[in-house]
């Protein structure tokens, strides 16, 4: 199974299950910024209906093994379900709870449609802007590195700075951003 | 011919151009671009990994080649998700 292939049976589960859902981590970065490659399918999940998430990961049973393990991030608190693609090569997914949290609750509320010709389908991304709080927000490496090429390739003049500067003074990584744009050569 | 390693202001000018010609190129992308691309790296990087895992091994035998991707990706995992995640949600979280 190739990656877009899970990405495709992910989103039509989330989709047939009642979960509104975004890509988000890596393929999210990917959409504003440097093309990278990636081994999993990371999604921002949200039931519409009760048990929606039980529904979408029933529906992707045969593909994918999720672990019995919930692990959550102290960072955010999020619920997490980790699972591996069952055919080679292993390709990961991760569903992300929505929660209680002012950040997330927004980004979710502001995502957009975006239809993937390799999918044959559109699919929900975040802002750009709400890309980059995030990433910084996670503040691993890599994490940094991708905040800085989205801030590059969209350019800070296109973005809501004022928008990015709020939440990242909220989350305590207005140094985070400023490394980042201080990072950006001369284009 | 000098070393540029022994020049770190011409070592950051390269290093800058090389960002630079990634970050324009990007910017003649378009999101639905973009995304396509990341699908089409991943199937060809994990092509190589699966190629590089196999001669690791010395082997020709393709399941065995996964196997030691998979166990490479879940080792970068490790490192990369060290103390990010716990089992149990924190007290008062």
């Amino acid at each position: 199974m190739t990656l877009e292939e899970l990405a495709l049976k992910t989103v039509a589960a989330a989709e047939s299950a009642g979960v509104d859902f975004m890509l988000v981590g890596s393929l999210a970065g990917v959409a504003y910024g440097v093309s990278s490659a990636s081994p999993r399918v990371n999604l921002l999940v949200a039931e519409k209906v009760a048990g929606g998430l039980g529904m979408m990961t029933k529906a992707l049973d045969p593909f994918v093994q999720f672990e019995p393990q919930v692990p959550s991030a102290p960072l955010t608190v999020g619920r997490r379900h980790v699972g591996t693609s069952r055919s080679t090569p292993a390709y990961m997914i991760e569903l992300f709870e929505l929660f209680d949290d002012g950040f997330v609750q927004e980004e979710f509320r502001r995502r957009r449609q975006v239809f993937v010709p390799m999918l044959g389908r559109s699919t929900w991304l975040p802002t750009a802007e709400d890309v980059i709080v995030q990433k910084l927000r996670w503040g691993r490496n890599k994490d940094l590195d991708d905040a800085r090429d989205v801030l590059a390739v969209q350019g800070p003049e296109s973005l809501d700075m004022g928008y990015i500067r709020d939440w990242c003074a909220q989350h305590g990584t207005t140094e985070h951003l400023e490394a980042a744009l201080a990072g950006i050569p001369p284009l | 011919m000098p070393n540029i390693h022994d020049d770190p202001a011409a070592l950051k000018a390269l290093q800058d151009a090389i960002y630079r010609d990634k970050i324009l190129r990007a910017r003649r992308m378009t999101v639905e671009q973009r995304l396509t691309e990341v699908f089409e790296q991943s199937n060809s990087q994990f092509g190589m990994m699966h190629a590089g895992a196999m001669h690791r091994l010395g082997t020709r035998d393709e399941a065995a080649g996964w196997r030691e991707v998979r166990r490479w990706l879940e080792r970068l995992d490790r490192v990369r998700e060290h103390g990010l995640y716990v089992a149990e949600k924190p007290p008062g979280k």
